[in-house]
């Protein structure tokens, strides 16, 4: 479909940890998950706005209601604030784009939101809810699925798109992946804090740190196999502060999401009819944020070796495969479809 | 072999006819829904007679015909249902509820049923203190009796003291006394034992090891697999029960976060989940299963010592219950 002035597609990835959104304008943002409101009226006097989303939020957290609103993927349930958060989350990535809320000549936007196959199941009225005065029409999708169809990967392929709430798998095999094409894991980027964390307490027990500063030198430093280089952090201790070499904490933690994953992408292998299992073998990509895990692709080349041996390539923007992805599908969809999903 | 501008136009045809489909049958809004509650109980008991005639002998989900590891999990979700069960054929599918009019039949909570969790040999989760599981349960499930009192509902309980009572039994009450809601109380128990955190389960199939191992934990006596549960929710997951369920979850999780925070501030909210715990599953009525706090947390035990925060558990709970009530618009006193 031809962009024109009056319409503008969009593809948004709607993660745990990271959202990111591409524009047909050409425009491309990833933002932190995180939304936060000013706890007091001081607060709000020194933040200067009503509310923070993405980096800023994560950075004013101490003065701030602050909200990672996607549990796994999933507006939590149970916390209208958090459903707010999840809105303020879009708002804030249309308006990254050059979108604004209202006027005269803002664009209809159309847009496609990659979703964890799981939330595709059961909140998707939930999502499109939250859309409801950011868009004008929307289409929701499997992530990987979006993925897959921004990298043209349609036929005889598995995405692997591994990011901080869930892990999702789809085998595109030439055809609209059903829940059978498609598994969503908790064992992600999320479940490696936590797990290196624990690590880190357990052996350096005067350090001081938090969730946040884990997940930053998980960021940084994550890898599995053999270290490159040792991972060395700075934390206070004892009020002092105090180097620590977390080379083995980082690894363990990092492969300790290697036996699920793996289990799952040569249990969805044998699900694929035989005489495409192998084509299926040698063209396994992988996406999301923990994908640049280092040494993951050969990790689960190594899995994949007992099964007859393939092919695992990580993708080359990983933070963006899901938005350019949903961008793509936008863009291709007819004006009469997205009349069909209007909001 | 079609070429890529083929597949993906077909792809993407059925991209947009599965989000119209979405679309069609969009969550039904609250007041739609509870209209259907009567309608919801006789499914509510197809539901029970579905799972009993799966779970009877020689009906494939007999129990320890699949062993309840981190393998069969996974077989389960993918293998389709026997095809010659006539109750699973997929191409005869169950005709869709119709709301009822509730100017026909009057609809309001009445009867609710209180679990106090585990009891007698069942233990539960046992705090370094000595507190165990049981007798908190017990305490707050006592507390909510009293706080209800004479007024708006008839309370029965699952236990009223220190008795071990099975999972199946349980149930059984609460379907023979044709309650109206269940509501079971737990305490929770989580690795690292820093963690203080509040979550509320109605029934449905999960992918959480960490609720797969609580789940597994709790229905420890049902005398049913893990495997079991979960090929019996992919057929009753679009169940109308279980929306009414996660109203009524959502109701009692948000009371209970916005009342205990106040005084445990580090008070981790992990929201509103499904779970396939045996009295979630069973029960005929609207159900949830709320872990109130964490035996495993040194400060959440010292919390739950104090009488006075067992108490604002109590009245959470109560308050939860007349939110979800309240949203009926009719608000039938007991015996009238």
């Amino acid at each position: 479909m031809e962009d024109t002035n009056e319409t503008m597609c969009v593809g948004i990835d709607l993660g745990t940890s990271r959202s990111a959104i591409s524009a047909s304008n050409g425009e491309r943002h990833v933002i932190d998950s995180y939304v936060g409101w000013p706890v007091d009226m001081v607060a709000r006097k020194l933040v200067k706005k009503p509310v923070l989303v993405g980096r800023e939020a994560l950075e004013n957290r101490a003065m701030l209601d602050l909200r990672r609103p996607l549990e796994r993927g999933i507006i939590k349930e149970g916390s209208e604030k958090d459903e707010e958060a999840v809105q303020e989350l879009l708002r804030h990535l249309i308006s990254l784009i050059g979108i604004k809320q209202k006027g005269k000549n803002r664009p209809k936007v159309r847009a496609v939101v990659g979703v964890p196959a799981e939330a595709f199941r059961v909140s998707r009225q939930r999502l499109r809810g939250a859309m409801e005065g950011i868009a004008d029409s929307v289409m929701l999708v499997s992530e990987p699925f979006a993925v897959a169809y921004g990298l043209e990967a349609l036929l005889h392929a598995m995405i692997i798109d591994i990011g901080a709430g869930t892990a999702d798998f789809c085998v595109m095999q030439g055809r609209y992946p059903t829940e059978d094409d498609q598994r969503t894991l908790t064992t992600a980027g999320d479940f490696i804090d936590e797990q290196l964390s624990k690590f880190i307490k357990e052996n350096h027990s005067e350090a001081q740190f938090s969730i946040h500063m884990v997940r930053e030198w998980k960021e940084k430093w994550s890898f599995v196999g053999q270290p490159k280089n040792r991972v060395v952090v700075i934390a206070p201790a004892k009020g002092k502060t105090a180097e620590l070499d977390i080379t083995e904490e980082m690894r363990i933690a990092c492969e300790s999401i290697l036996p699920p994953v793996c289990e799952t992408m040569i249990d969805l292998l044998s699900r694929v009819a035989p005489e495409y299992q192998e084509k299926v073998r040698n063209n396994i990509i992988v996406a999301g944020g923990s994908s640049l895990i280092s040494g993951l692709s050969e990790a689960l080349e190594k899995a994949l070796q007992e099964p007859g041996g393939g092919r695992v390539t990580v993708v080359r923007d990983p933070l963006f495969a899901g938005s350019d992805g949903g961008l793509a599908i936008a863009r291709d969809a007819s004006t009469a479809d997205w009349e069909k999903l209007s909001l | 072999m079609e070429n890529v501008e083929k597949t993906k136009l077909r792809l993407l045809r059925e991209a947009v006819q599965n989000n119209i489909e979405g679309v069609r049958s969009p969550r039904p809004k609250a007041r739609a829904r509870r209209k259907g509650v009567l309608t919801l109980w006789l499914w509510g008991g197809l539901l029970v007679a579905t799972l009993g005639y799966l779970l009877a002998p020689g009906h494939g989900v007999s129990k320890g015909s699949a062993p309840a590891t981190a393998d069969a999990k996974v077989e389960s979700v993918a293998s389709p249902a026997p095809l010659d069960d006539p109750i699973l054929e997929p191409e005869a599918p169950l005709p869709t509820p119709r709301p009822l009019n509730r100017a026909v039949v009057p609809l309001a909570i009445r009867r609710i049923v209180i679990d106090a969790g585990h009891g007698g040999h069942h233990t539960g989760a046992i705090a370094d203190s000595g507190l165990s599981e049981k007798e908190v349960t017990l305490d707050i499930a006592l507390r909510l009796r009293r706080l209800i009192g004479n007024g708006a509902f008839e309370v029965i309980m699952t236990r009223q003291d220190d008795r071990t009572v099975s999972l199946a039994k349980r149930v059984e009450f609460a379907n023979s006394s044709r309650a109206d809601l269940f509501v079971s109380i737990h305490v929770n128990w989580l690795e690292p034992r820093n963690i203080r955190a509040l979550e509320t389960f109605y029934v449905g199939p999960t992918d959480d090891p960490a609720v797969m191992k609580l789940a597994s934990l709790e229905n420890h006596d049902s005398g049913y697999s893990l495997a079991d549960y979960r090929r019996i929710l992919e057929k009753v997951y679009i169940d109308e029960r279980r929306d009414e369920s996660r109203e009524l979850a959502r109701s009692i999780h948000t009371e209970l976060y916005r009342e205990l925070r106040q005084v445990n501030t580090k008070l981790e909210n992990r929201g509103v989940k499904t779970a396939p715990f045996a009295v979630l599953i069973g029960t005929q009525m609207p159900a949830i299963l709320a872990e109130v706090s964490c035996l495993s947390n040194h400060d959440e035990v010292e919390l739950l010592s104090d009488g006075n925060y067992r108490e604002k558990i109590a009245l959470a709970i109560l308050r939860g219950i007349h939110r979800y009530s309240n949203n009926f618009n009719i608000y039938v006193k007991k015996g009238t």
